[in-house]
């Protein structure tokens, strides 16, 4: 009889265990896609200034987002949040967008949007520049390759986002407030302290320019 | 409106004029109210009684409403006196006490952003000290502000203070305040500037004087102030 009980118990915590697992499947598929709507329902404020597809808008310097990694997307939004950008007087464009930021107030809001943004496909902005010297910035480019990449698609370890892809007035705007200390201040913000010096390499808007217009020849990896 | 702390020098004046027009409008309104509900109920239909028609021509039927309507006037000049009393003291004339210090308040989509004289005492020098989401003052001390707008329309509104300006771009507008209240009064923007108009919040950080020259001492030569949340 005792036998014959433990067989039924074990029958019985196994079903459960199996079934548990059988609803626990779809559980999780759910589970993803409620976060994955909720990245797509948080990017809606997102379009506003950004674009539907994440294009940016040249006219309201607002840059493209669209595919940049996750991780990117959810440091800026933190350092948005924190204060730890777009706290300078003469951030004006940061200013716009840390409000926006800080509307992220629900638990995992911030990697939801950060999530959806990255799984967004890169826009390929159109060139506004004129006047700069890919062959001149190429050589300038070594330096910058060393954190963003050679081929211009970031890396993760070394805190260095996507160029690849971005467009160029937005690449020009944020080294330009680099060199001027408005952007890449901030202790808490310490790949924009890293980036802040490097910035400084580039003498003037011409060798700003051609650095750009060699990144303007590299080609996302997405 | 006691509810909300007074905590300017001319808040009290300010609420003064809005009771004035809370009790002689509500008065009027319920009032009016009051007849009109009688009147709808003392003569409502009734078997065999037809309504009378007034064309308006004869000045006896009349006589409640040109009379009450004179009373009503009477209020509007009272309104209007007190409104404008306050009005000439908070918008039209700045303070002349020489401790009175200048500020300016740069609104744009979506942030405030401050300038606030250094140890000179003067805007546009060296040590002025720029901040971002919140103006530091002194209390009890006079200020004038010059208040402009990168963008769109804003209003500078503090509840506390009972002021409320608006900054249009291209323009510099100048109006004051007085601070009474230690504490951190609440900046809202009072005017629609887009999507992000309710999200600028800032903030008054009003210091005794030994605070406010620490806060000073502490910014002294620096560029920006960086919030850590609000």
């Amino acid at each position: 009889m005792r036998i014959a009980a433990k067989l039924l118990t074990s029958c019985v915590l196994s079903g459960s265990i199996l079934m548990g697992l059988a609803l626990a499947a779809p559980a999780s598929a759910d589970v993803g896609q409620a976060a994955n709507g909720r990245g797509e329902a948080l990017f809606n404020l997102c379009t506003q200034c950004h674009g539907s597809a994440g294009e940016g808008k040249h006219n309201i310097e607002a840059p493209a987002i669209a595919g940049l990694p996750t991780w990117y997307v959810t440091t800026q939004l933190n350092n948005f949040r924190s204060g730890a950008r777009a706290t300078h007087f003469d951030d004006i464009q940061g200013m716009r967008m840390r409000p926006m930021a800080m509307s992220l107030t629900g638990e995992g809001d911030v990697e939801a949007v950060a999530a959806y943004v990255g799984s967004l496909p890169v826009t390929y902005p159109v060139a506004t520049l004129e006047g700069g010297d890919a062959a001149k910035g190429q050589s300038a480019y070594m330096l910058c390759g060393s954190c963003h990449g050679m081929d211009g698609n970031g890396s993760e370890p070394q805190g260095g986002p996507p160029l690849a892809g971005q467009s160029d007035w937005y690449i020009l705007s944020q080294l330009e407030k680099y060199k001027a200390g408005i952007r890449g201040r901030d202790p808490r913000d310490a790949f924009g302290m890293m980036m802040q010096p490097m910035s400084l390499t580039l003498a003037d808007e011409q060798a700003m320019k051609d650095v750009i217009a060699h990144i303007m020849t590299l080609k996302p990896a997405n | 409106m006691d509810w909300i702390v007074q905590a300017s020098t001319f808040a009290a004046d300010v609420d003064f004029a809005i009771n004035v027009i809370y009790v002689l409008v509500g008065f009027w309104f319920f009032l009016t109210f009051g007849i009109f509900l009688w009147l709808v109920i003392a003569h409502r239909a009734k078997p065999g009684q037809k309504a009378e028609y007034l064309t308006g021509d004869e000045r006896e039927p009349k006589k409640f409403i040109s009379r009450a309507h004179m009373l009503v006037l009477v209020c509007d000049v009272a309104i209007v006196v007190a409104a404008v009393q306050v009005w000439v003291q908070v918008k039209q004339t700045l303070p002349t006490a020489p401790e009175t210090q200048t500020v300016r308040i740069v609104s744009q989509q979506w942030a405030w952003s401050f300038v606030h004289p250094g140890a000179d005492g003067q805007l546009d020098t060296a040590d002025d000290i720029k901040t971002v989401d919140e103006l530091h003052i002194e209390l009890d001390r006079p200020y004038i502000y010059e208040l402009t707008s990168r963008d769109v329309l804003h209003d500078f509104s503090v509840p506390a203070f009972r002021l409320k300006q608006d900054s249009i771009p291209g323009r510099v507008i100048t109006g004051w305040f007085q601070a009474t209240v230690a504490g951190i009064h609440e900046i809202q923007c009072a005017e629609m500037c887009g999507i992000g108009h309710g999200l600028m919040p800032g903030k008054v950080v009003v210091e005794t004087p030994e605070e406010h020259a620490a806060w000073m001492q502490s910014k002294s030569g620096g560029a920006m102030l960086a919030s850590a949340s609000r």
